[in-house]
C-alpha cells in the first residue's frame, strides 16, 4: 500500500496546472513529431531534448513521459496512413493496419491502435506501479558483479538481437563503447583518446550520439535515396464516432490485452525493445485467429493492428521498470532518458524510490495522464496528423537538420559540439547504407562507462580475482539467461526474416486501384 | 564499371527478387568494416598511451577497458568482414521516404555535409537565426524544394522563431548575432 500512497502524492504533484500543461504539451508535440514520416521514438525523445534544458527536473521529466508516449502513438499513424513501412517498432503494425486503410477500414484501424495503445500503456504503467518499488528494494541489494552482468547482459542482447548479423550488431556497440570511453577518466583522473581537446575532456554527450545517429544519420541516409513525387496517404473517410463497429470492438479487446501481457515483460527484459514484442504479438494473433479473421491476415486484419499496437505500448513502459529501478537503459530511446536524468544531476537506480520518490512517483502519474490525453487528442485529431504527414519532404528534411543542429549547439554553446555530431552523423548514414543497426552504438555510449565503474569497482573488491563477478548467484543467473536470451532472439530473428520474406496474400488489384485514385486527392 | 552499371540498370526491372538489387562488389562495405577495425586498432594502441598514475591503489588500470573495447571493435569487424566476403551482405534500413531502389546519391549527401559544416562558422559569426536559415534553406534546396526563396522564408522564420522560444523565453544563450544583437527583444 506503500506504493498507493506515494503514487497519489505523485498525482498531487501532476495535477497542478502547471504540470497538466507541461504533460500536455509533451503529449502534443510527441505526437506531431512522432507522426513525421522517419522519425522513431528515438529520434522524437532525442530532438525535443533541447525543450527541457531550462525546465525544473519535474516539469522537464513529466514533458519527456509526454514526449515518449506520445511518439509511440504518433508513430503507428504513420505507419497506417501512409504507404510505406514506418519504423522498426510499428512496421508489423503496417502489414495489417495499412492494408486495412488501404481496403476503406484505416479509421478503425486508427481507433484500434489508438484505443489499443491507451489499454495496454494504461494496464502497463499500473504494472510498473507496483512492479518497480520491489525491484527497486532487491536492486539495493546488488553488488558492483550483479550490475556489471546486468549491463553485459544489455550489450549482448542488444547488440546481437538489433540489425542483420551478429557481428555487425557488436560493430555498432563497439563504436558506441569507444565514443563513451572518450573523456576523463572519473577513477584516475587520466584523459583518454581526448586528442588533447579541451571540450573531449568532458566526454562526448549521449545527445551527441543520439541526435548525431538518428537526426543526421537518418537525415543523410534518407538524402542518399529520397523517394521523389508525391506523398501518398491513405485517406481516412467518415466522423471519428463511427470508427469501430460493434464487431471490432469484439475481435479487438482480446488482441489489447494479450498484446500487453506479451509487450510488458519483453519491455523490462533486455532483448531489443518493442520490436521483439510487436512481432511476438503478431505472431500470437496470427496463430490464435480463426475463421474468417485468419482469411484476413495479410489483407488487413484488425487483430494484426491492435495486439501489436498494444505490445509496442506495454513495452514502452516496460522499457522504464530496469530504467528506473536498476538505471539500466535497454533501448536507444532509455538511453537518451537516462542521459536527460543525468543532465539534472539525478542518477536513476535503486536508490531513486527513496532519494527522488516525489519526482519518480510525479513522473509515473503523469504517465497515466498522458495516456488519458493521448487518446483523446488522437482520437479526434486524425485530421491534423494527416496534414503533418503531408509536409514537403525537403522541408521536413531540413527542419530536422535544423534542430539537430540546436541539440548540439545548445549542450555547451560552443560549435565544437556541432561538428562532434556531424561526424557521427557521418557514420549513422554510414551504418544505415551496410545494415549496422545504430541502436547499440546509443546503448553502448551510455552504458560504456558504467560498465567500467562497476567491473572496476568489483575488481578492487575482489583484489583482482576474476572469479568474484561470478561468485553471486544473481550473477550466475543473468549470464545464463544471457545465453538462452541470445539463443532465443536469434531464432525469433530467422523466424521474422521469413515471416517478412513469404509473400503477402493481398489481392493486388485492390491497391492498385486505391494507389491510382490518390493522386488527385493530393 | 561498365558491367557493374549493366547489372544495377538490369537489377530494377519488375519482377526481380530484392537480394540481387546491388550486385556490385561491396567496395563500400569493405571499407566501412575495415575503418571500424582500424578504430579498434587505433583503441588498443591509444591505450597503450593512457598514463597510469603510478602507485594508484587500484587494481584494474584505467587501461583495461579500453583494450577489451579495441578488441571487440577488431574481432566484431573482421567477422563482418568474413561475412561480408562469403556473400552475406548488410540489409539497407527501410524508411518511409526511402526508395529502396534507387542507387546512393552521393552528390545531394555532400551538399547536406557542407550545409550542416556552414553552422561551425554562422553560428556564432553572423548569429543562431542567420546560421539556421541558412542550412534549412541549404537542406531544402539539395532535397529538392523548387522554390529557393521559400525555403530562405521558412528557414529565416525558423531561424527567429527558435530564438526566440529557446533562446529569450526558454533562457538558452543562442547568440542572435550582429544583426539583431540592437533589438532588445533579442537578448535572453
Amino acid at each position: 500500500m506503500d506504493s498507493l500512497t506515494a503514487l497519489l502524492e505523485g498525482f498531487a504533484t501532476a495535477l497542478q496546472p502547471q504540470y497538466l500543461l507541461y504533460a500536455l504539451f509533451g503529449v502534443f508535440i510527441g505526437t506531431a513529431v512522432g507522426v513525421l514520416p522517419g522519425i522513431g521514438p528515438a529520434m522524437t525523445v532525442a530532438l525535443l531534448l533541447p525543450l527541457t534544458y531550462s525546465l525544473d527536473p519535474t516539469g522537464a521529466l513529466i514533458v519527456f513521459a509526454g514526449i515518449y508516449y506520445g511518439g509511440m502513438y504518433g508513430g503507428s499513424t504513420t505507419s497506417i496512413l501512409l504507404n510505406t513501412p514506418g519504423e522498426s517498432s510499428s512496421i508489423v503494425t503496417a502489414l495489417e493496419g495499412n492494408r486495412m486503410a488501404k481496403a476503406g477500414r484505416g479509421a478503425a484501424a486508427l481507433a484500434t491502435a489508438a484505443i489499443g495503445s491507451f489499454v495496454a500503456g494504461t494496464a502497463a504503467t499500473l504494472a510498473l506501479t507496483f512492479l518497480a518499488p520491489g525491484i527497486a528494494k532487491l536492486a539495493v541489494q546488488l553488488g558492483p558483479a550483479d550490475y556489471f552482468a546486468l549491463i553485459v547482459v544489455a550489450f549482448l542482447t542488444v547488440g546481437a538481437l538489433l540489425g542483420s548479423s551478429v557481428p555487425r550488431g557488436l560493430v555498432s556497440l563497439g563504436l558506441g563503447l569507444l565514443l563513451g570511453l572518450v573523456g576523463t577518466e572519473v577513477l584516475s583522473g587520466q584523459q583518454r583518446y581526448t586528442f588533447g581537446i579541451p571540450s573531449l575532456a568532458d566526454g562526448i554527450d549521449v545527445v551527441i550520439i543520439a541526435v548525431g545517429l538518428f537526426a543526421l544519420g537518418e537525415t543523410l541516409y534518407v538524402a542518399s535515396r529520397l523517394r521523389h513525387g508525391p506523398v501518398r496517404i491513405i485517406p481516412v473517410g467518415g466522423g471519428w464516432r463511427t470508427w469501430m463497429t460493434r464487431s471490432d470492438w469484439a475481435r479487438s479487446w482480446r488482441p489489447w490485452l494479450r498484446g500487453t501481457a506479451i509487450g510488458f515483460p519483453i519491455g523490462t527484459i533486455p532483448a531489443g525493445g518493442a520490436d521483439v514484442a510487436t512481432f511476438l504479438s503478431y505472431a500470437a494473433e496470427r496463430k490464435l485467429a480463426r475463421g474468417g479473421a485468419k482469411a484476413e491476415f495479410g489483407r488487413g486484419a484488425i487483430e494484426g493492428v491492435a495486439g501489436p499496437e498494444a505490445a509496442n505500448n506495454a513495452a514502452a513502459a516496460g522499457v522504464l521498470v530496469p530504467l528506473l529501478t536498476l538505471g539500466l537503459p535497454t533501448t536507444a530511446t532509455a538511453a537518451i532518458i537516462i542521459s536527460a536524468f543525468q543532465s539534472y544531476g539525478i542518477r536513476p537506480g535503486p536508490m531513486l524510490f527513496e532519494n527522488q520518490s516525489g519526482l519518480v512517483w510525479a513522473l509515473i502519474a503523469s504517465l497515466y495522464i498522458g495516456n488519458v490525453m493521448l487518446l483523446v487528442l488522437n482520437l479526434p485529431l486524425v485530421g491534423m496528423w494527416v496534414k503533418v504527414l503531408r509536409i514537403p519532404r525537403p522541408y521536413l528534411y531540413a527542419g530536422i537538420l535544423s534542430f539537430a543542429g540546436l541539440g548540439a549547439y545548445a549542450l555547451h554553446f560552443n560549435v565544437f559540439d556541432t561538428l562532434t555530431l556531424l561526424v557521427v552523423g557521418l557514420a549513422g548514414f554510414l551504418m544505415r547504407q551496410y545494415g549496422y543497426p545504430v541502436a547499440p552504438m546509443v546503448v553502448g555510449g551510455i552504458l560504456g562507462p558504467m560498465a567500467e565503474e562497476q567491473l572496476r569497482k568489483s575488481m578492487a573488491i575482489s583484489q583482482g580475482d576474476l572469479l568474484y563477478l561470478v561468485h553471486s548467484p544473481f550473477a550466475i543467473t543473468a549470464y545464463v539467461t544471457l545465453a538462452v536470451i541470445v539463443a532465443l532472439g536469434v531464432w525469433l530473428k530467422r523466424r521474422k526474416a521469413r515471416y517478412e520474406a513469404a509473400p503477402t496474400l493481398v489481392p493486388t488489384g485492390a491497391i492498385a486501384a486505391v494507389d491510382e485514385r490518390e493522386p488527385e486527392k493530393s | 564499371m561498365t558491367d557493374a552499371a549493366q547489372a544495377s540498370l538490369g537489377a530494377t526491372a519488375p519482377g526481380e527478387a530484392p537480394s540481387t538489387r546491388r550486385p556490385r562488389a561491396p567496395i563500400g562495405e569493405f571499407a566501412f568494416a575495415a575503418v571500424c577495425a582500424a578504430l579498434g586498432v587505433y583503441a588498443i594502441v591509444g591505450a597503450g598511451f593512457i598514463r597510469v598514475p603510478p602507485g594508484s591503489a587500484s587494481v584494474l588500470g584505467p587501461r583495461v577497458f579500453p583494450y577489451a573495447v579495441g578488441v571487440l571493435l577488431v574481432a566484431a569487424s573482421i567477422a563482418v568482414i568474413v561475412q561480408v566476403a562469403r556473400g552475406r551482405r548488410g540489409v539497407p534500413d527501410d524508411g518511409e521516404d526511402i526508395d529502396p531502389d534507387a542507387p546512393t546519391d552521393w552528390l545531394t549527401v555532400g551538399k547536406l555535409i557542407v550545409c550542416f559544416l556552414s553552422q561551425l562558422v554562422l553560428i556564432e559569426l553572423a548569429g543562431w537565426p542567420i546560421a539556421v536559415a541558412v542550412l534549412f534553406a541549404g537542406a531544402a534546396w539539395s532535397l529538392g524544394a523548387k522554390r529557393w526563396w521559400v525555403a530562405l522564408g521558412v528557414g529565416l522564420g525558423l531561424g527567429l522563431v527558435t530564438q526566440l522560444v529557446f533562446g529569450v523565453w526558454l533562457g538558452l544563450s543562442l547568440p542572435a548575432g550582429p544583426l539583431l544583437d540592437w533589438i532588445s527583444i533579442f537578448h535572453g
